[in-house]
């Protein structure tokens, strides 16, 4: 059954066999590359357009991959020791209940508009990502907690006062969603930030041009000398540029990339690395270091509400025969409900074994029997489940039917739904539609746990207390409270203890069904080299330069 | 004349107005809309008291008729208002979409015409009549390939595999090539059809056999006295091609990457995006008039039968 399942999900591979049976010598490719400049232009393929590049909302990664060249942040995290290392900021100081931190900034850094990263800047983008911005529709940062105010202590010093103690603020620092931005982007509503000309940051590269929905234009900055030590030397860009192009369709982006139309490309599906390997073309798998690509429950819908039927559908779900059909080793299985390399990380393998057997048990002793026709019913209602396919994941139908078969063994029927974006959001705020939500959350800290499960974040848990007016009662006030300390231990080991008591008690009430760790998969063409990715996989193309072809 | 013109007119201001009303309820009877689309992202993390207070602030709650109100007397004003979506001016996405979707039709429509009178003179005088019978099959068939399969084999081949032009990077006449190519096979088919069939009405008839018979070649009998013949028919269906030639650009568009009107209208609708929708669906309801009342005027200059009937009727 692996084969033919495989075959249909390869999209271009049909086609390209039909090419590659018709006997014709190729020229050299033609490249859209800047003669005339020394570093050349690269040419970066996206799979979707940016929405907003306020960079609080940089999270999506199409957003991200543009901050991630156009903004500088206080702090940079660095990719191998996850440390906390100095970038527009030179040195902090927290205090001892991380209440107050207090930054000294490098001097002589300035916006694209030559306006001065001074504290009174670096003081207005903070409380912009701190607090919102209502009268312009700005909302606040979700890695920033309990921000109360700043303090422009001298042109090259600013303090920020938090309520509560967050000693995940520092980290939050060195976010894309940290980005710092002029003053005068700060000034616009939240719809403007969507025209990338709009935003000013401090950046390698600078936006010179877009065309909505369909291209944006980075020029390489040169006087910029402040970048990241860990990406010294701190210079400009050795790249004239980077050409970002929108190309959703799959086989076209990647079929665009091998031959030779591009120098660089994102969302790599697992089917497609073998051939870009193949043509001597180079895949990056960047991890994302959060929480896992995962399967939760809202236990809001009864018939999710039994803990028993959790752990019986983690146990039927056989992840192992996931990862073989669908996805490359790149996606690595996953072993608690964060990333092996995230912080704090606590090895749950045991937990979550393949057992059907013990699936059956759970759910016989749950009440659901097994009726004659194969499917599992209590009281005359069946065990039927739905979720929708989540867009953003790789795979996410797919994997999605894998799953419906695997349960379908144990009796238990999975629809899986998709729709229009209004609709798929409707449907995943009301747990009575949709028990069953496909989630992922990227970011290189402790924190990235509350920001998935806590009500008043993404609550994918759908917990009362959130956006969803559809949640009758459920709330788990034992896990918000851990959820709580993890965000408010100042005592680094203590956060990480309480991390793994979170981690326990999402794994032991059945709350997810942790699949894989969730890459982020480029595909970078032979004369691409030095490319970086920042903590959680967004490209960083400051250090990157290109071979003359 | 004037009459017939101020009638057109008053029609085609019907039309608009009722594509611009249908098109508001389409997307109104869809659950949700552009706002809730785009600010309930999780990633945005907004609480419910921010939604609502943004919500209000776009008058999303507003009922349907208030709505529908608005946009009237905004459009009505000559303002087309913002996408919701990208936060943009819809003429700003207007103006940067439409030279695109412009040279996709060109090419498109261009080379349709060439393709159905290279082969309809094909299927007309190639000898062997069960090689005619056959070729004459072809339009039928061709009409019915996927536009979308045949554009992504036509880039498989002619770009990745041939390498002779490249999908991504290009822009301008170049980028409208391939694609503009690949969408003239279909949009080809019915006229190549309508064409073929008033030709052999016309070659029925019995003046091609006089001509036949005073020793013109059959070249000469197609172009000269033929062609003029068969063509009102033609003239008419292909100004319904511009229909199809719209829909072919919304999957032609989204195979290419291309970012023009076609593109434009498949992201507004996936996002309810209401005021690019309704912007663009002006413009191809006014289009489609624009041009069906060019080929309803063009008729009298090529076929002299037509003049004289309207003469008559106006003595």
């Amino acid at each position: 059954m692996l084969h033919p399942f495989r075959a249909v999900l390869s999209s271009s591979r049909p086609v390209l066999a039909l090419a590659a049976c018709m006997a014709f010598h190729a020229p050299a490719p033609a490249r859209a590359t800047d003669a005339a400049s020394p570093g050349g232009t690269l040419l970066y393929l996206e799979k979707q357009p940016h929405k907003n590049l306020y960079p609080p909302a940089g999270g999506f990664y199409p957003n991200g991959g543009i901050l991630a060249q156009i903004t500088d942040r206080l702090t940079w995290q660095n990719t191998d020791t996850l440390k906390i290392e100095p970038w527009i900021a030179t040195g902090w100081s927290v205090n001892a209940d991380s209440t107050v931190f207090t930054f000294t900034l490098r001097p002589g850094v300035t916006f694209s508009d030559g306006t001065p990263v001074d504290a009174a800047a670096v003081a207005l983008n903070y409380d912009t990502f701190g607090k919102g911005n209502r009268a312009l529709h700005l909302p606040p940062s979700e890695v920033i907690n309990n921000y109360e105010r700043s303090e422009v202590i001298d042109p090259l010093t600013v303090r920020f006062y938090f309520s509560k103690p967050s000693p995940g603020f520092l980290q939050g620092t060195s976010v894309i969603g940290s980005g710092l931005v002029s003053p005068a982007s700060l000034r616009r509503p939240l719809d403007e930030w969507g025209d990338a000309r709009h935003v000013i940051g401090s950046g390698p590269f600078v936006v010179r041009d877009e065309v909505p929905g369909k291209s944006v234009d980075l020029v390489t900055r040169p006087d910029y000398a402040w970048g990241p030590e860990q990406l010294a030397p701190q210079g400009p860009s050795r790249l004239a540029g980077v050409r970002i192009i929108v190309v959703p369709e799959d086989s076209i982006r990647i079929g665009a990339f091998i031959a030779g139309q591009a120098d660089f490309a994102r969302a790599v599906e697992a089917y497609d690395e073998e051939q870009i390997i193949r043509h001597g073309d180079t895949i990056y798998a960047a991890s994302t270091r959060g929480v896992n690509n995962s399967v939760v429950f809202r236990p809001d819908n009864p018939l999710v509400a039994d803990p028993r039927v959790r752990l019986a559908l983690l146990h039927a779900t056989d992840r192992p025969d996931i990862l073989r059909t669908l996805y490359s080793p790149n996606y690595p299985l996953a072993r608690s409900v964060i990333a092996a390399d995230a912080q704090g990380f606590v090895d749950h393998a045991a937990d979550l074994t393949y057992d059907p057997a013990l699936a059956g048990r759970l759910l016989d002793e749950a009440g659901w029997t097994m009726a004659p026709d194969g499917w599992r019913r209590r009281n005359g209602v069946a065990l039927a489940l739905a979720v929708h396919e989540a867009l953003p994941q790789p795979q996410s139908r797919s994997m999605l039917v894998l799953l419906a078969q695997q349960w379908r063994r144990v009796g238990v029927r999975l629809t899986i739904l998709s729709g229009s974006p209004a609709m798929t959001v409707l449907d995943n705020l009301n747990p009575a539609v949709t028990p069953l939500f496909h989630a992922e959350v990227g970011r290189a800290d402790p924190d990235v746990i509350k920001s998935a499960f806590y009500p008043t974040n993404r609550n994918v848990l759908l917990q009362k207390g959130g956006q969803s007016r559809h949640v009758e009662h459920f709330v788990d006030p034992e896990l918000n409270g851990l959820l709580d300390q993890v965000a408010s231990d100042t005592d680094p080991a203590t956060r990480l203890a309480d991390l793994a008591r979170v981690q326990a008690d999402i794994l032991a009430k059945g709350y997810s069904i942790p699949i894989f760790e969730e890459p982020q998969v480029y595909a970078g063409s032979a004369r691409v080299h030095d490319m970086r990715f920042e903590a959680v996989g967004r490209p960083v193309f400051y250090r990157t330069w290109l071979a003359r072809p | 004349m004037t009459r017939y013109i101020l009638s057109r007119a008053a029609q085609a201001l019907l039309v608009l107005w009722g594509a611009f009303t249908l098109s508001f309820v389409l997307l109104q009877v869809m659950p949700g809309d552009a706002v809730l689309i785009k600010f309930q992202d999780p990633e945005l993390g907004l609480s419910p008291q921010q939604i609502s207070d943004i919500r209000a602030s776009y008058g999303a709650d507003e009922s349907a008729f208030v709505q529908y109100a608005h946009v009237l007397g905004r459009t009505l004003a000559g303002q087309l208002g913002y996408s919701i979506e990208t936060g943009v001016p819809v003429s700003r996405m207007l103006h940067a979409a439409y030279p695109t979707t412009l040279r996709l039709a060109v090419v498109s429509f261009g080379g349709a015409i060439m393709l159905a009178a290279s082969f309809a003179t094909a299927a007309l005088l190639a000898p062997l009549r069960p090689l005619r019978a056959a070729l004459r099959l072809v339009p039928g068939l061709a009409s019915g390939i996927p536009v979308f399969w045949l554009e992504i084999v036509a880039i498989q081949l002619v770009s990745f595999h041939w390498k002779l032009v490249p999908v991504v990077g290009v822009s301008g006449w170049a980028a409208a090539v391939l694609p503009g190519l690949a969408l003239a096979i279909p949009i080809s088919a019915p006229l190549t059809q309508v064409f073929l069939s008033a030709a052999e009405r016309v070659m029925a008839q019995p003046f091609i056999d006089v001509l036949r018979a005073r020793g013109a070649s059959p070249l000469r009998i197609l172009y000269a006295h033929v062609l003029p013949n068969a063509l009102p028919p033609t003239l008419t269906i292909s100004g319904l091609v511009f229909g199809e030639i719209l829909a072919g650009a919304v999957v032609t568009e989204t195979v290419f990457g291309l970012d023009g009107l076609g593109q434009l209208a498949q992201q507004a609708v996936a996002n309810q995006d209401v005021a690019v929708l309704q912007a663009i669906i002006l413009i191809s309801v006014a289009g489609f008039v624009v041009i069906n009342f060019t080929v309803d005027a063009l008729h009298p200059l090529i076929d002299p039968r037509i003049r004289r009937t309207q003469a008559g009727g106006a003595a």
